[in-house]
């Protein structure tokens, strides 16, 4: 196993949870290439073929609108977010510089009455360019629990 | 537990106070179970292009009953309830799938994919001992069967006999034989699902629905890029009965300066106005002859229809108790989209469903309502926007005349209707 590789991309997946969880999502899209997408997609949906995603943005700009719409327009229940992550297993040996990396997780919300519960499990398929500055190529995120409890606000 | 609720229980009989006890009561729960989901209605089970191939089954749920559906060795689609006739497991235990017959995990009673009984093992016993008796008959204890009709690609269901409840059209009515017949003009293809689970009552996702007023005020997305406004050529409509009914309007109808005065007027818009790197989600290909850009579709009791822009979907409600409820996104396009169409579909999608930009406030806003109303059902909320009295259909969304339809309905089918009630 090459430990170096396996270091720097845990510590970059990480890295993505903890900015979401800390509300930072504007430094979270810059873990993102210029050319990257990120879905969230519903197990149910991933098993069947079919297309449908929660969120789907095929472009960088589409999920800085995303962010965006959330920041001035979206109206939810405010929530904080805690992302339980599994180890990152690397799929696939580095391509042009690009590896395959698949990373369970959990994410447990906390309501603003100070109640928290699982709101949902899945795992992050990611392709990430590696190097000084790691980004994110691709991030499917399939979830297992397909049905979402209230809402899908903040991204995952 | 008989319910406690008598018609005496409105405040108005024109509807136009909605008591919060409706949202509540665990016996008004069953009875609507009886009354409305197992009643003289035709609900939706799903659409006949998710079980093309004869074996394809789907399993659902209507009202809080587990049901399935599928496809006959005839060609037909059969539904039936989804328990076991012996000791009342569920049949179909997989979402969806393939199946030669299905049978019973427990002990492996197999019913044919119509519903029928064929086989009961060791039904004459073991060793010459036990059994079932000699008068068993198979033909007695077949799954629970749902009469199935289907309607330009909808499989419609009923517990009702012929004669107890009226014919589809006629239950349809003109108005969704036209904009649900328009939306399914030609066959479908399925692009996926977006499910949901709310903690709130399932009669406020109908209101939700027929509250034209909501609209642009909640969804700010919508207000700010034009997909709903209030200044719009819009329109709220039901049939004769009240029982169904469509919001729709017209984007570009209006231009942005007079909306963005009208909101700033009626102090809903704080601060700037936002936009977008990419607008190709509200981008709108106008595909049906009328023009409408978006259309919200209530066909009682189970089923929404949308088109907003070029998303399609069809909205199954699924009741799990006074409290919560499921909504099953099943969203679709046409067999003969191009592909650029099927993948402006999927990005248009963006904006419905729980993480959707002009929908995931609805989840929100009920779970308050159903929340804050529960320590005082002896209260009632306010609808009167639109006007009061005569239930009408009306040519603004600036109304919420809509909502009393539905109550006016669901009174008359559950024995709640007042004395002098307005239809």
């Amino acid at each position: 196993m090459n430990l170096e590789l396996q270091a720097q991309v845990s510590a970059f997946v990480l890295r993505t949870a903890v900015l979401v969880d800390g509300d930072e999502l504007e430094t979270w899209l810059d873990c993102f290439h210029e050319n990257s997408s990120y879905m969230v997609v519903p197990r149910e949906n991933l098993e069947a073929g079919y297309g449908i995603g929660l969120m789907r943005c095929d472009s960088k700009a589409q999920l800085q609108d995303r962010v965006a719409v959330l920041r001035h327009a979206s109206k939810f229940n405010p929530h904080w977010d805690r992302h339980i992550l599994s180890g990152t297993a690397i799929t696939s040996a580095p391509q042009d510089g690009v590896v395959s990396t698949s990373t369970a997780f959990m994410v447990v919300q906390t309501q603003l009455n100070g109640t928290s519960s699982l709101f949902c499990s899945g795992s992050y398929e990611d392709e990430i360019e590696v190097g000084a500055e790691p980004r994110l190529r691709k991030r499917l995120v399939v979830l297992d629990t397909f049905t979402v409890s209230n809402c899908l606000a903040t991204p995952l | 537990m008989p319910s406690p609720i008598s018609p005496e229980i409105w405040p108005a009989r024109d509807y136009s106070r909605v008591p919060y006890r409706l949202y509540h009561d665990a016996a008004l729960y069953e009875e609507e179970q009886k009354k409305i989901f197992r009643g003289p209605v035709w609900f939706v089970l799903g659409f006949e292009a998710e079980v093309p191939n004869v074996g394809d089954y789907r399993a659902t749920q209507i009202g809080d009953t587990p049901v399935v559906f599928s496809r006959n060795e005839d060609g037909t689609v059969r539904a039936f309830v989804n328990r076991c006739a012996h000791r009342g497991a569920e049949v179909v235990r997989y979402p969806s799938g393939n199946a030669k017959d299905f049978t019973c995990i427990y002990h492996a009673w197999c019913y044919k994919l119509d519903g029928d009984l064929v086989g009961v093992p060791f039904r004459r016993g073991a060793n010459g001992a036990g059994g079932m008796p000699k008068e068993f008959n198979l033909k007695d204890h077949n799954l629970t069967k749902i009469r199935v009709r289907i309607w330009k690609g909808i499989v419609f269901g009923t517990y009702a006999a012929e004669g107890e409840v009226e014919d589809l059209e006629t239950y349809l009515g003109p108005l969704m034989c036209e904009h649900v017949g328009d939306l399914m003009r030609k066959p479908i293809k399925i692009l996926g699902y977006q499910r949901q689970r709310v903690a709130a009552n399932w009669k406020l996702y109908h209101e939700n629905i027929r509250d034209a007023y909501h609209g642009s005020l909640l969804h700010e997305f919508n207000r700010t890029f034009g997909m709903s406004r209030l200044t719009q050529v819009a329109g709220g409509y039901m049939d004769d009965k009240h029982r169904h009914s469509i919001l729709f309007q017209y984007a570009g109808s209006d231009s942005d300066e007079v909306a963005r005065a009208a909101y700033a007027e009626n102090g809903v818009q704080r601060g700037d106005y936002m936009t977008l790197n990419d607008y190709g989600i509200t981008r709108h290909f106008v595909e049906n002859k009328l023009g409408i850009s978006t259309r919200i579709i209530s066909v009682f009791p189970n089923i929404f229809f949308h088109q907003i822009y070029n998303t399609l979907a069809m909205r199954q409600l699924r009741t799990l108790g006074p409290g919560e409820f499921e909504l099953v996104w099943t969203l679709f396009g046409y067999e003969d989209d191009t592909p650029e169409l099927t993948q402006h579909r999927l990005n248009q999608a963006n904006m419905v469903g729980p993480a959707g930009l002009i929908s995931m406030e609805d989840g929100e806003a009920l779970e308050m309502v159903q929340r804050s109303t529960q320590p005082d059902t002896d209260k009632a909320g306010v609808v009167e926007m639109g006007g009061i009295g005569e239930i009408r259909s009306l040519d603004t969304r600036a109304q919420e005349v809509t909502i009393r339809g539905f109550w006016a309905y669901y009174s008359q089918l559950m024995g709640l209707e007042p004395a002098g009630a307005q239809r």
